[in-house]
C-alpha cells in the first residue's frame, strides 16, 4: 500500500479553497429561500384554514420522509421534465446550482417552519392583543412586537439547522455540481484514486472551520438579539 | 358616544353571552360585577374585537357596525378609539417601559418620535413611573407592571378605557397602588368600563355599575342603589358573598 502523505494535504487545500464559495453560496441562498418558503409553511400551520394547515402538515410529513440524495435527483431529473411539459419551458440548460438551490430549498423549508411555528407559539399571544388593542395593526404587532422575540427562541434550533444543511448539502456532487466537495472527487479522480485519504481529511478539517464559524455567528446574532432580556 | 347592542358570543356550544346591552356616556366609569364566568373579559374583549361576538351592534360614534361582521378596517377604527388593560399586563417584554407607552403612538399612530416620547413621558409621570422609563418589564414589580399596561392605555387618548380586572393579578398590598391611579382618571373625566372584584372601589369610583351573571346583565343601575338595595336575589347573593370580604379587609 502507498505511503500516507501529508504534503498532499498542504498541496491541495489551495486547489479546493477557490470552490469553498460554491458551498458557501448553496448554504446562504437556501437558508434565504428555505427560510422564506418555511415562513409560508410556518404560517399556513398557524392558519384557522384547516385546507392551509393541512396543506403544510403533509408537505413537512413528505419531506421528512424523503432522503436528500433522492429529492436531489427527483428535482435534477424530473423538474426540467415538469417544465418542459407544463410550462413548455426549457431549463435542462440551467446551471447545476439552480438545481441543487431548488432542491435544497424544499428541504430547509420543513424543519425551519417547526422552527419558526414553534417560536411564535413561545411568545405569549397576549402581547399580540396587547399591541392590537392600542391601535397596531395585525401586522405591525407581529413584525414590531412578536417576531423580535420569536427571533430569539428561534436562532439556536436555527442555527443547528444551518449546519445540519450544510452537511447534506456536500451531496450536490452527486448531480455534478463543483463545490468543495465536487472539486474533492475531481481530484481524486484525477489521481486515479490515490490520495483520497488526503483529499478528505482537509475537507472535513474545511467543513469544521464552517461549522464552527456558523456556531459562533448564531451565538453573536443571540447575544445581540437578546441583550434586552440580559439586561433583567 | 359607546353603544352596544344585543352581544351573543358562543364557544362551541357554550353560550357565554345572551344578548348583553351597554350605553356609555362620555365621562361615564361603567363597573362590570359578577362571578367567575358570566362572560365579563368576554363581553369587554368583543367590544376591542379581541374576540369576534357572534351578533351584535356597535354604535361608537360616528361609527355604526355590526360587530360579527365588521371589516379589518372598521376593527382598526374602533382600536384607534380604545384602549385595554388586562388582567396579567400583557406588556411588551423587549421593549422598555417608554417603548411600551409609545408603540401605541409611534407605530399604530404615526406619530413624531419627539412628540410620542413627550405624551409617553406624561402617562408614565400620571402613574408614578417617571424613574423607571428605561427600564423592562421584567425589571418591575407586578403593580409597577400594571401602572405600565395604564400607561400605555392612557398614552393613546382612547375615548374609553376597557380594564380587566386590572389587579387580581397583584399581591394585595400592591394593588391599592393601582386602583388609586384608576380613582385619579375617573376623577379626571376618563371613561372607563371596569371588570373588578374590588367591591370598595367598584362603589367609590362607578357611575353605573352592571351585574352580570352567565352572560346576561341581571340589574344594572347607580352604584347606591346596586349595592345598597339590589332587586334582584342573584345579585344580593353575589353582594353577600363578596361584600364581608371587603369589610375584613379594611
Ligand atoms: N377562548 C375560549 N374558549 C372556550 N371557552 C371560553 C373561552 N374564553 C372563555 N370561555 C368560557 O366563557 C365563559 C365566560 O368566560 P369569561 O368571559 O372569561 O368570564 P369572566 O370574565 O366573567 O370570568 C366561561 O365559561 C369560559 O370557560
Ligand atoms: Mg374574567
Amino acid at each position: 500500500m502507498r505511503p500516507f502523505n501529508p504534503q498532499f494535504i498542504l498541496d491541495v487545500i489551495p486547489n479546493l479553497l477557490p470552490f469553498l464559495w460554491v458551498t458557501l453560496s448553496v448554504v446562504l441562498g437556501t437558508v434565504f429561500f428555505g427560510s422564506l418558503l418555511g415562513f409560508v409553511l410556518a404560517r399556513a400551520k398557524l392558519s384557522q384554514k384547516p385546507l392551509y394547515c393541512w396543506l403544510a402538515d403533509g408537505y413537512i410529513y413528505i419531506i421528512r420522509c424523503t432522503p436528500s440524495i433522492v429529492l436531489l435527483f427527483i428535482v435534477f431529473y424530473g423538474l426540467p421534465k415538469f417544465c418542459l411539459e407544463v410550462f413548455d419551458m426549457d431549463i435542462n440548460g440551467y446551471e447545476k446550482i439552480f438545481f441543487v438551490l431548488v432542491t435544497f430549498t424544499l428541504l430547509f423549508a420543513a424543519p425551519i417552519s417547526e422552527v419558526m411555528r414553534s417560536a411564535y407559539e413561545a411568545i405569549d399571544h397576549g402581547q399580540y392583543e396587547a399591541a392590537v388593542s392600542i391601535g397596531l395593526t395585525p401586522w405591525q404587532a407581529f413584525y414590531h412586537i412578536i417576531l423580535p422575540q420569536a427571533t430569539v427562541v428561534a436562532l439556536p434550533n436555527f442555527g443547528n439547522s444551518v449546519i445540519e444543511l450544510m452537511k447534506e448539502g456536500s451531496l450536490a456532487y452527486t448531480i455534478g455540481l463543483v463545490d468543495l466537495i465536487g472539486k474533492g472527487q475531481l481530484i481524486i479522480s484525477q489521481n486515479y484514486g490515490a490520495y483520497a485519504l488526503e483529499t478528505y481529511l482537509p475537507l472535513a478539517f474545511i467543513y469544521l472551520l464552517l461549522t464552527l464559524g456558523v456556531e459562533k455567528s448564531f451565538l453573536r446574532l443571540e447575544h445581540a438579539f437578546s441583550r434586552q432580556k440580559k439586561a433583567a | 358616544m359607546l353603544k352596544i347592542t344585543n352581544v351573543h358570543k358562543k364557544y362551541n356550544d357554550n353560550e357565554v353571552l345572551k344578548g348583553v346591552d351597554i350605553n356609555v356616556a362620555k365621562g361615564d366609569v361603567v363597573v362590570i360585577l359578577g362571578p367567575s364566568g358570566s362572560g365579563k373579559t368576554t363581553l369587554l374583549r368583543c367590544i376591542n374585537f379581541l374576540d369576534h361576538a357572534d351578533q351584535g351592534e356597535m354604535e361608537f360614534d360616528e361609527y355604526h357596525l355590526q360587530m360579527h361582521s365588521a371589516t379589518a378596517d372598521e376593527v382598526r377604527k374602533i382600536r384607534q378609539k380604545t384602549a385595554f388593560v388586562f388582567q396579567n399586563y400583557n406588556l411588551f417584554q423587549n421593549k422598555t417601559v417608554l417603548e411600551n407607552v409609545t408603540a401605541g403612538l409611534i407605530i399604530g399612530r404615526n406619530i413624531e418620535k419627539n412628540e410620542a416620547v413627550d405624551l409617553a413621558l406624561k402617562a408614565l409621570a400620571k402613574v408614578g413611573l417617571s424613574d423607571r422609563v428605561n427600564f423592562y418589564p421584567s425589571q418591575l414589580s407586578g403593580g409597577q407592571q400594571q401602572r405600565v399596561g395604564i400607561a400605555r392605555a392612557i398614552a393613546v387618548q382612547p375615548d374609553v378605557i376597557l380594564f380587566d380586572e386590572p389587579t387580581s393579578a397583584l399581591d394585595p398590598e400592591l394593588i391599592s397602588e393601582v386602583l388609586g391611579i384608576i380613582k385619579q382618571l375617573a376623577e379626571e373625566g376618563t371613561t372607563m368600563i371596569i371588570v373588578t372584584h374590588e367591591m370598595k372601589f367598584a362603589a367609590d369610583v362607578a357611575t353605573h355599575v352592571i351585574f352580570m351573571a352567565d352572560g346576561n346583565i341581571v340589574e344594572e343601575g347607580r352604584p347606591k342603589d346596586i349595592f345598597q338595595s339590589p332587586k334582584e336575589e342573584r345579585t344580593r347573593n353575589f353582594l353577600r358573598r363578596v361584600l364581608p370580604q371587603v369589610e375584613y379587609n379594611i
